[in-house]
């Protein structure tokens, strides 16, 4: 009795695909990864091109094909191996084998950039050094010699050095391909939908993010730029930038530097308060009681002034709660606007297929759908707010971070 | 505009961590997170009943935190506040958790209807009654339930029960499409016999309760579990496309190989996962067809998806519970709950109707009655409930 179901559910598919569709070739794509073990990024992202990924209601199986892989770093626990044999394609010694599939001319019709996860030194600013630039630049060295360019994805931020990271985005304008990196959270599902109308007046907005730097205050940072940069006028870039650390991000709030209003209406949108809520279960206004003080034995604080004058504060509140939220005041708009990114659950991390979604769409159509100017933005955002760090928390001015771009009107977040 | 705070009485079976009363009863003492704000409901829960009160319960920390709420011995006590005459203008029954003796169908055997009676005791002495929110099924006695139902009509009171997987978010965000028809629905979900299956009937009902011409009644229902569940998989008894667009809705598919974090499974893979699998599969008066299954093992979520006239794909979305524990810290999904409970205490009127929850507790009883019976059919002639759902969505969108 199955039979006639798939069997219908097949002729259906069938008459509904366009014949072009039907006669366009399956495209390959070359992951250049540092690290190919279980919930690492290059896993649970490359991996939804191999088994395919729930989206819109389905299991999407994508269009596309891996046709080789470049893994920097080969664990006990690699997985790189198995997957190349199940899937019928080569794991390559080299970035440039790679993206040629061990032949003479590039031979694929896209390129995944995924350099989170590895055993990578840090640097005295606490960032790790993952060699996302040294693998562009040897994409792009491939790209110039063969005189033809493919979309290019990069996961999370560009670079931990700005200089590098625009040097990223640079070399992708001057070549004229497709670009597009970041975190999941722009993208994955809002508790509740919230999108700020383009070209609304923000007077203030604040988000509160956990876990450790320099991986979770990137992402934090993005989430926060994705909305802040639906404002009027567009993004102009950051004028200055400021982080703080313990007791004076307290001294900050009390001194109006970020606002309490702010932080009670993103933190009313989390689902793990700690402390008091893990003891008896309780709801909890943790600010109003002051628990939040409490909660988080080393608060961070990342302040950011942006050109045309708005202010935004990103508070990595680790202890106090394990979600990601924001909150905005808009001019003349009573109510603050306030949501939840939502982080499903691990192992699943089903939000990161709606990235994939996303780089599934830039492959199929040449177009990266949101700006990596968001990216690159962030990474330089980040890179200040740490150097102010290790320069005893001083303000420092970023003239260098005069980055405009406009946002797309549409929203990129996923309502389906 | 009540010129007062409405005063209410609480009466609950056990307050402790992550009990129902614990999650429903804080948050009307300690508000929740509604609307981007701390919300304090505008009202002032003054009384509280607790049938077990064990090592670990709440309800003497909450009392000597919140001290205008006392607890009283007895139902009666607490709905007069310990005077002649019933002293409050709402009342919330939590009959979840705490132990209970199991019936020889495996129901445990909460006191909902007993909690009911001695507060329909004191409505009658008082010459008046308030509006009553009775959380999850009305009894795991279908008699019980009904008898519940006729006695708040008698008494004229507005009722509210029900599940929160009604009201809580979904995702994606979408309510069921107002006057299309829909020929079949059903809804993936995890958890046991007379307890989570309910979550999963009033996942549905909440759905299709919106079709034209409102809800019928259901004529007949069967149950099938273990390997009844999967040759029915294999005679397609249910659409197996439906169930695996509710799987497609899942965020805690469990994988099925090792080294893989998000895979979808084969039928023969989901009965390697899914160990004792039960699904209620049932009939409306008007004809639509639905099957709430609990597959344990494959998903710890709550999925629906239904098959509408002349849609080329199956509708779809996830009921998602914040949950803890692990996921989650706090059971947000009691917010809008709460929240939809307090609009009738102050406006006087139930936010959706009773006659839901009515009727799910009628399957969640037929479902049991025939997982006993051997998983035979039966016939559902005291479930041709006809009701019309709220014009208003009430899910948590904001």
């Amino acid at each position: 009795m199955i039979r006639p179901i798939t069997r219908r559910g097949f002729l259906q598919a069938a008459a509904t695909v366009p014949v072009l569709a039907q006669q366009a070739e399956t495209k390959r794509i070359a992951v250049i990864a540092t690290v190919y073990k279980y919930l690492s990024h290059a896993q649970h992202m490359a991996d939804r091109f191999l088994v395919g990924y729930p989206f819109g209601g389905e299991w999407h199986t994508p269009d596309v094909r891996i046709a080789s892989l470049y893994v920097d770093q080969k664990p006990p626990d690699d997985l790189s191996g198995q997957r190349a044999k199940e899937f019928g394609f080569e794991v390559y010694p080299t970035i440039a084998e790679a993206l040629r599939c061990g032949g003479s001319k590039l031979a694929v019709d896209a390129v995944l950039i995924i350099a989170e996860h590895g055993d990578y030194p840090r640097n005295d600013k606490g960032q790790i050094l993952y060699p996302r630039y040294e693998f562009f630049e040897q994409v792009v060295k491939v790209f110039e010699a063969e005189g033809r360019s493919v979309p290019v994805y990069n996961d999370k931020h560009l670079s931990f050095s700005f200089e590098k990271a625009k040097a990223m985005r640079d070399h992708a304008r001057r070549l004229g391909f497709p670009m597009l990196a970041g975190s999941a959270l722009p993208v994955t599902w809002r508790l509740p939908e919230l999108e700020l109308p383009l070209g609304c007046e923000v007077e203030s907005a604040l988000m509160v993010g956990t876990g450790e730097s320099d991986a979770m205050d990137f992402h934090a940072l993005e989430a926060m730029q994705c909305m802040l940069e639906r404002r009027r006028g567009g993004e102009r870039g950051v004028k200055s930038v400021q982080m703080l650390e313990g007791d004076a991000v307290w001294k900050a709030g009390e001194e109006g530097r970020w606002s309490k209003e702010l932080l009670t209406s993103a933190l009313s949108r989390s689902d793990t308060p700690q402390g008091l809520t893990v003891t008896d279960g309780r709801t909890q206004d943790l600010v109003a009681s002051g628990e939040v003080r409490k909660l988080v034995a080393n608060p961070a604080a990342y302040f950011i002034e942006y050109r045309d004058g708005v202010s935004a504060t990103l508070l990595m509140l680790t202890g106090a709660v394990g979600d990601f939220n924001f909150a905005a005041k808009l001019k003349r708009v009573p109510q603050i606007q306030s949501t939840q990114f939502f982080l499903s659950p691990v192992p699943n991390v089903t939000y990161s297929a709606c990235l994939v979604h996303k780089i599934e769409q830039m492959i199929e159509t040449g177009v990266a759908p949101y700006p990596v100017e968001r990216t690159l933005l962030v990474s330089g955002v980040l890179e200040s707010c740490l150097t102010s760090r290790a320069r005893g928390h001083a303000r420092l001015e970023t003239p260098h971070l005069a980055v405009a771009y406009q946002a797309p009107k549409e929203s990129q977040y996923c309502r389906v | 505009m009540q010129a007062q705070r409405p005063k209410l009485a609480a009466i609950t079976t056990v307050y402790r961590k992550y009990s129902h009363a614990q999650h429903i009863v804080d948050r009307f003492l300690e508000g929740y997170g509604w609307n981007g704000a701390h919300h304090h409901p505008p009202m002032d829960l003054v009384a509280l009943y607790v049938d077990q009160v064990g090592a670990d319960d709440l309800s003497r920390n909450r009392a000597a935190r919140f001290p205008h709420m006392k607890i009283y011995p007895t139902i009666a006590e607490t709905l007069t506040c310990g005077t002649e005459k019933l002293a409050v203008d709402g009342v919330v029954i939590v009959g979840e958790h705490g132990n209970y003796p199991r019936t020889e169908k495996g129901q445990v055997q909460y006191p909902r209807y007993q909690f009911f009676e001695q507060m329909l005791t004191v409505f009658r002495a008082s010459r008046r009654s308030v509006p009553v929110f009775s959380d999850k099924h009305l009894s795991w006695n279908w008699q019980w339930a009904r008898q519940m139902y006729d006695s708040a009509k008698e008494l004229g009171f507005p009722f509210m029960a029900g599940s929160s997987l009604p009201v809580t978010w979904r995702i994606p965000s979408v309510e069921f499409p107002a006057g299309r028809r829909v020929s079949e629905a059903l809804c993936v979900c995890y958890g046991g016999v007379d307890s989570y299956d309910f979550h999963g009937l009033e996942t549905i009902q909440s759905m299709v309760e919106r079709r034209p011409g409102g809800e019928t009644g259901v004529k007949w229902l069967q149950a099938f579990r273990g390997d009844r569940f999967w040759e029915a998989c294999r005679q397609a008894v249910w659409p197996l496309d439906l169930m695996n667009a509710a799987l497609a809705r899942s965020h805690t598919l469990a994988p099925v190989r090792a080294g893989f974090n998000d895979v979808f499974p084969t039928l023969d893979e989901m009965r390697r996962l899914a160990r004792n699998p039960v699904a209620y599969r049932y009939e409306h008066e008007d004809g639509i067809k639905c099957t709430m299954m609990l597959m344990d093992g494959l998903v710890r979520d709550f999925n629906f998806a239904a098959r509408l006239d002349g849609a080329a794909k199956p509708f779809s979305t996830q009921m998602y519970l914040p949950m803890p524990d692990g996921r989650t810290t706090l059971a947000n999904f009691f917010s809008p709950q709460v929240n939809n409970v307090e609009k009738m205490f102050l406006t006087g009127k139930a936010a959706y109707p009773v006659e839901r929850t009515l009727l799910t507790t009628g399957l969640t009883a037929a479902g049991v009655d025939s997982l006993f019976a051997g998983q035979t059919r039966v016939e559902t002639p005291h479930l041709a409930i006809r009701y019309q759902a709220a014009a208003e969505s009430t899910f948590w969108r904001t």
